[in-house]
């Protein structure tokens, strides 16, 4: 019996060539789309998955309250850890400590390299489940020792057994290769850790650090648990929140609250607001999870609008098979493995599409999917999907031709009434709404990415680069780097700076200054600065003046941005003195720079200080290229006068500018993905408006003969076919305008800084879906009508 | 002679725009196994629906009909098309055959509904292609055969699955004289043979094929 049916089916495929490409190539399209965000979707909630106790790892954060805004943090102090080991230890796990994850140079024979890495406490290892290649598990027990990366490996020692080699720690600290780990996957946390060294090590090389054991104040590392299994995050959190305020009382003003993090919110929903989680990539997830659904819908609803459209045809053969002594159910079963087997034929035809845009679509949604072949979930998961497609579209054509009555449609004049073709209306209705959602949806998008790129810097980035020079052997050369740059021609200034110019290491508190308000809980981006950082970045001085050599005092002195000056309050900032809580001596303000952007372009700007770094202890050397010579030449020169003071160290550098526009990152690539989406939903839904109007031409052949010899026009008929669809069309605009404006005015709205939705991204997707109807329809609307009525007339 | 239907004022009326139509009036029409009755009376006037009501594909709105002594008008739908498959073939005017199966595949449609297994599925149309002389036409289409052809398709089709009730409506409506009269023949040898059969024509001489004659006008029986 089913084989029947499929041998119908198949033959019906052949014989309606058109419509059955329309029908698959859309559903294909369709399904294509929506594997590759179920896939991607399963690649964002499998992020974190390599690690076995996902569940109960966790991060210590802490939420404070500066002037009534809570902020939420990741950074926290020493202390914090020994409060916990002494005081909540059977809670834990691992009570891992940890630094931040940073670049730093690994040494070994010629070889002297940069790596990303950590210093961790012991359990480190056995709590990120690091699978050991060679060596020992609990590599960092012995401070002396550092675990690498099966890639580091391959990159220091080549083919040598690394083991027991002695490699150089940022250039001066010696350590032991105790083991190889096998490289983290990325979707992962630690994805980039490349070594792993010993915290206790880290205590002994950096003085900072070991200084900062009683200092609760001092939020400057990380904190890594795994609660014991019978304990919920909850239970913990709230036994731990008050460890810090209860701790220090000068902390406790800005009510210290601390919780755990769980793993598994750490790349999905890792937005704070006010010290609550908000959400976070989830949203995309949910965002592209729907949009899936849609394009699918749109693809399904093709398949119902054509199959009934094409009522006409079927009908004679439900007549007769009912004559010859078929029950509807078996009809409806017919043309259920119909739908089947073009859901199925798409759906095969899908996964070639799939694998041969998944390059492509990794690309673009930086991923690294590879097609689960052998993941047998995901065959199920297709089955089903394959089930659930078949039914939505194939359901209402098989009820509907089912229900035909055999007497009316063998007769011969049977005619699906006027009101037949309704819910075929409303499926172009709805289709065409989501496309034109879709359309404006990505235009506010790439409007948002582009306001946002357009708005001011606040200092000129282009030709702009910076090199890392945290390594000890720069120590005390920013002043000769300085000259010999300039003198090779290719640098116009250099600058020094603790952080890169696209990031804020270090935020404080502890000031006070003269009108400071009582209670006033201050907290400011701060960043050290050389000589020459205001030239150097092309900074507008919008009062007093930057660091200049001319002045000795100046290594006492601060530099404000705009913001702060308005945030504290200060009417003639200049000569005014900040007083440092953890510093006898006190600052005195130079000068304040207007606003320059160095977080997130769509957000405000931090009040900051820019501190006068007195040594040469800077982490970036910020250098302006010679604009009359090309970038090739100038780094050429650079590079040549960097290896001639550091021969054993690699040039590294970045361009600013690029540094600065990852900041779009994330949104650049939901625009690409909306955009894909977008044209993929826009070009189902005219696949379907073309086969529908090829059928309702073909419907009217008559009428058009008819009026064709009572003298129409090609226009007027053109205008005659036409007119239906546009109606249809505008309906859509009507509808899916205002939806989209309510989304995408929500979308906003997490953006302090952003674009207006103006009337004309409507216009402009309005005209785009107008002039894209006219366009499918016209050409089944011209071909009728400029047949020959005599052909026409005749057929019937 | 066992009765096979026995209609008894049974009356269809159809609703259009407001007004009650009377397609078929107060019909009484008795039929026993072996007749060859011929249905006639001009265009509307009621042969094609008095033939679907027969063949269950519609139904009288008043009046008794048994079929086989069970009474089809208190029938439940599944239980009639369970009735209607076993005793019942239809054989009509444009043929109606299906277009996207072959010759063989049309006539084994009605076994496959029955299901009737395949064995015995491919006996039944094998017989049936030997009988019409059709075996080396199997694998066409209808569109590949004459009118004639195709009707032959349709009557074997229709008696393939071994229906005590033939119902034909102006089987030769689209043939030329030559093929009528072969396909008229071939209605007078199986009403030879035993099957029952009922036509719509409008033709006097495939009326003489036949044993009764029964002439509607405007949905009655005209007694003659």
């Amino acid at each position: 019996m089913y084989r029947n049916y499929i041998k119908i089916a198949i033959r019906n495929l052949f014989k309606n060539k058109v419509y059955s490409l329309i029908n698959i190539s859309g559903l294909a399209i369709g399904i294509t789309t929506t594997l590759m965000i179920g896939l991607w979707i399963n690649d964002e909630l499998s992020y974190n998955n390599h690690f076995e106790n996902k569940a109960t790892i966790a991060q210590v954060l802490q939420n404070g309250t500066y002037n009534g805004n809570t902020e939420t943090g990741t950074a926290i102090p020493r202390p914090l850890e020994f409060s916990l080991r002494k005081d909540y230890n059977d809670n834990f796990k691992y009570v891992v400590m940890s630094s931040w994850t940073l670049p730093r140079y690994l040494e070994y024979g010629e070889k002297n390299l940069n790596f990303q890495g950590n210093y961790m406490q012991k359990d480190a290892p056995e709590m990120l489940n690091l699978e050991i290649i060679a060596g020992i598990k609990n590599g960092i027990d012995d401070q002396k020792s550092i675990m690498i990366s099966e890639s580091t490996a391959k990159a220091l020692f080549d083919d040598e057994n690394p083991i027991g080699k002695i490699v150089t720690l940022n250039s001066t600290d010696d350590v032991s290769v105790s083991a190889v780990y096998k490289d983290i996957p990325s979707n992962n946390s630690f994805s980039d850790l490349e070594y792993l060294a010993s915290w206790d090590f880290f205590l002994a090389t950096n003085k900072y650090a070991e200084n900062a054991k009683t200092q609760w104040a001092n939020d400057s590392f990380q904190l890594f648990v795994e609660i014991n299994e019978n304990i919920t995050m909850d239970a913990v959190t709230s036994k731990i929140i008050d460890v810090k305020k209860l701790a220090s009382t000068d902390e406790a003003a800005l009510d210290p609250q601390l919780f755990l993090f769980p793993m598994k919110d750490w790349y999905l929903r890792n937005n704070f607001e006010g010290g609550k989680q908000v959400g976070g990539r989830i949203e995309n997830v949910w965002t592209f999870g729907i949009i899936g659904a849609f394009v699918l819908l749109l693809a399904c609803i093709n398949f119902v609008n054509l199959s009934t459209a094409r009522s006409e045809k079927r009908a004679i053969e439900v007549g007769i098979r009912k004559s010859i002594g078929s029950k509807r159910s078996q009809l409806i079963s017919q043309f259920l493995s119909e739908s089947f087997l073009i859901v199925f034929l798409s759906f095969v035809l899908s996964i070639g599409l799939v694998l041969l845009f998944l390059n492509g679509f990794n690309n673009l949604a930086s991923k690294e999917i590879v097609f689960p072949w052998y993941n047998k979930s995901f065959w199920l998961v297709s089955l089903i999907f394959i089930a659930i497609t078949s039914l939505l579209s194939g359901s209402y054509p098989a009820l509907f031709l089912s229900a035909f009555n055999p007497v009316t449609v063998l007769k011969g004049t049977f005619k699906t009434g006027r009101n037949s073709s309704l819910p075929r209306k409303i499926l172009v209705v709805s289709q065409f709404t989501v496309s034109v959602a879709l359309i404006i949806g990505t235009i506010v998008v790439m409007n948002q990415i582009d306001f946002a790129k357009n708005r001011p810097t606040g200092y000129n980035k282009e030709g702009l680069i910076q090199i890392p020079v945290m390594s000890s052997e720069f120590k005390g050369k920013r002043d000769v780097m300085r000259n010999q740059f300039i003198a090779s021609g290719a640098v116009t200034e250099m600058a020094g700076t603790s952080s890169p110019m696209t990031e804020i290491w270090s935020s404080r508190s502890g000031y006070t200054w003269d009108g400071k308000p009582d209670g006033f809980q201050e907290e400011f981006a701060q960043t050290s600065v050389s000589y020459e950082f205001a030239e150097t970045l092309g900074l507008k001085i919008i009062e007093g003046r930057g660091f200049s050599r001319e002045f000795p005092s100046d290594s006492t002195a601060v530099i404000l941005n705009k913001s702060a000056v308005a945030y504290m309050g200060l009417e003639n900032p200049a000569d005014k003195y900040l007083r440092d809580k953890y510093n006898a001596v006190s600052l005195k303000i130079i000068g304040v720079i207007d606003d320059i952007i160095i977080q997130s372009p769509y957000s405000p700007v931090k009040p900051s200080i820019y501190l006068f770094e007195k040594g040469n202890y800077v982490n970036y050397y910020n250098i302006r290229m010679n604009p009359t010579k090309s970038v090739a030449d100038n780094l050429a020169i650079i590079k040549s006068t960097f290896k001639a003071n550091f021969p054993n160290l690699p040039f590294v550098y970045q361009f600013v500018d690029e540094q600065y526009g990852q900041k779009f990152r994330a949104e650049e690539r939901i625009a690409s993905l909306s955009k894909v989406f977008t044209l993929l939903a826009i070009f189902i839904s005219c696949l379907g408006l073309f086969g529908l109007a090829s059928f309702v031409a073909e419907q009217r052949t008559k009428e058009i003969g008819v009026r064709k010899t009572l003298g129409a026009s090609v226009s007027q008929l053109w205008m005659l076919l036409s007119k239906d669809f546009l109606k249809l069309v505008v309906i859509s605009l009507t509808i899916g305008s205002p939806i989209a404006y309510l989304l995408m005015t929500k979308w906003l709205q997490k953006f302090p800084y952003r674009t207006d939705i103006s009337w004309t991204v409507f216009v402009l997707a309005c005209s785009g879906a107008i002039i894209i109807t006219i366009i499918t329809v016209s050409y089944q609307a011209i071909k009728s009508a400029t047949s020959n009525p005599v052909d026409s007339l005749r057929t019937e | 002679m066992s009765t096979l239907v026995n209609i008894q004022q049974a009356s269809r009326t159809i609703k259009s725009g407001g007004n009650s139509i009377n397609l078929l009036d107060s019909i009484d029409l008795k039929v026993n196994e072996g007749d060859f009755i011929s249905l006639m009376g001009p265009s509307g006037s009621g042969k094609s629906t008095l033939l679907n009501c027969i063949g269950m594909l519609d139904n009288f709105t008043e009046g008794n009909y048994t079929f086989l002594d069970e009474p089809v008008h208190k029938m439940k739908e599944k239980n009639r098309v369970k009735l209607y498959q076993e005793y019942i073939g239809f054989v009509f005017q444009a043929y109606h055959l299906i277009d996207e199966l072959t010759v063989e595949e049309n006539i084994e449609t009605p076994l496959l509904y029955k299901n009737v297994k395949s064995k015995e599925r491919k006996a039944l149309v094998a017989d049936m292609l030997d009988r019409f002389n059709i075996v080396g036409k199997k694998k066409l289409f209808p569109e590949q055969l004459s009118g004639g052809q195709q009707q032959l398709v349709g009557i074997a089709r229709a008696l393939v699955a071994t229906p005590k009730l033939i119902l034909a409506d102006e089987p030769t409506g689209n043939l030329n004289s030559k093929q009528s009269q072969e396909i008229m023949e071939l209605f007078a040898k199986l009403n030879n043979e035993g099957v029952t059969i009922i036509q719509a024509t409008h033709s006097e001489e495939n009326a003489s094929y036949g044993s009764r004659i029964v002439n509607l006008l405007d949905g009655s029986i005209v007694k003659s």
